[in-house]
């Protein structure tokens, strides 16, 4: 099932007469239960490409459809099920990890031992009970990735979005974080992560680059590997 | 020694000595994706010629029962030791030639940088999550495992990273050098 669809996406940016291309005609599908890595250098638009796929920003030009639906201008990634995971998106530093995600489960509309439930088991499932007690900024990188993405799935989304996930992660690390964002693929959620570390590409079902705002690896007839035929049984 | 499968065997045999047929277990598992052995006796062939050179010993014999033959157990010399040495360092230069000559063959034919991609960005996604199955490895595997992975993630990305310099670069010959800074 198509979950998220990128259809002629453009995105310019403009800095006085200057126009930086940051998407260009860029169409991607992803499905429910895939893992889908975005591999690409600095300021190369893959950051871009995740705000419009989550509805934080409109597109110039195509269309982005979420669910079947038409995702408009600023409709945004909260409450539409789908979950946006950037590090740092966190609020007011003057709070614990657990209040953090409690306050956000609370403006979410749950009542308050629920809220502080929801919030335990959202940590449990990524691996970061015990940064529960912990400030933000007292965070290394692979706990804010955990707890970034245990705010991203509080909300149950199925479309996950993640920037960045392994960076500033120890190599220790990384293969628990990219284990666990295949996990959640594998429990049917559908994931679209941005990477600029080759090593965020493992373990993915789908693979592309994006250089120039140009979206590649999609596979073509003309780029799939020839299998050799196998000779029927008995033959 | 020109064959890769000898040396090979001389890194496994330098890493722990060991019996002929535990050699065969072990070089299938550590090596068993990237060198394909026509058949197990080769491990034994090769075995006989780096003793030849002097590069591996038997220092110790177990003998099962009467009836059956005695299994020597092979240990690195010191000559095979530096030699071995030798060879990885000669490796370095060697790949140093290859890539280069990878890379201007690419050169001349740009348009097959999109494939070229394509089977980085294939490769790098088949690198398992979380290392190689472990379950059958021991101690020594798992290192070299996670060693191996590393390596060939770090290559991907350096590839994948080229390919894009090769593209800015190629589309426009004359333009000034332009840095690849992530």
């Amino acid at each position: 099932m198509t979950l998220l669809e990128l259809e002629h996406v453009s995105r310019r940016h403009r800095h006085g007469a200057h126009e930086h291309i940051l998407l260009a005609d860029v169409s991607l599908e992803i499905h429910a239960g895939e893992l889908v890595a975005i591999w690409g250098m600095r300021r190369c638009g893959r950051s871009t490409l995740l705000r419009v796929a989550a509805g934080i920003e409109p597109p110039d030009a195509g269309v982005v459809r979420f669910d079947g639906h038409r995702l408009r201008a600023g409709s945004g990634a909260l409450g539409s099920g789908i979950g946006y995971c950037r590090r740092g998106a966190q609020g007011g530093e003057s709070r614990g990890v657990l209040d953090e995600l409690v306050v956000a489960e609370l403006a979410r509309g749950v009542a308050g031992e629920q809220a502080r439930a929801h919030a335990l088991h959202a940590l449990a499932r990524v691996g970061a009970a015990e940064s529960a007690a912990l400030a933000p900024h007292d965070l290394d990188a692979a706990e804010a990735v955990r707890v970034a993405l245990a705010r991203a799935l509080s909300s149950e989304p199925s479309l996950l979005l993640v920037d960045d996930p392994i960076r500033g992660v120890d190599l220790a690390q990384r293969d628990e974080i990219l284990m666990l964002l295949r996990s959640l693929a594998d429990e049917g959620i559908a994931v679209l992560m941005a990477t600029d570390d080759a090593t965020g590409l493992s373990g993915a079902d789908r693979a592309l680059s994006l250089s120039g705002g140009v979206l590649r690896g999609e596979r073509t007839p003309e780029l799939a590997p020839v299998v050799p035929l196998r000779r029927a049984a008995g033959a | 020694m020109r064959s890769p499968v000898n040396w090979a065997l001389l890194g496994l045999v330098i890493q722990r000595p060991g019996y002929g047929y535990e050699l065969v277990q072990r070089f299938e598992r550590v090596y068993g994706d990237s060198i394909e052995l026509s058949s197990q006796s080769q491990i034994y062939r090769a075995l006989d010629a780096m003793q030849g050179r002097g590069f591996v010993e038997i220092r110790s014999v177990r003998s099962t029962s009467a009836t059956r033959q005695p299994k020597p157990r092979y240990h690195a010399t010191e000559e095979g030791l530096r030699c071995y040495q030798e060879w990885l360092v000669a490796q370095v230069e060697q790949e140093r030639s290859r890539s280069r000559l990878f890379a201007s063959q690419l050169a001349m034919l740009p348009a097959v940088l999109d494939r070229y991609e394509q089977a980085c960005l294939d490769g790098a996604s088949r690198t398992p999550a979380g290392g190689r199955d472990e379950a059958e490895a021991d101690g020594e595997s798992e290192v070299s495992d996670r060693l191996t992975l590393e390596d060939e993630r770090l290559t991907l990305d350096a590839r994948l990273m080229w390919i894009q310099y090769a593209r800015l670069q190629l589309s426009s010959p004359t333009a000034p050098s332009k840095a690849c800074v992530r």
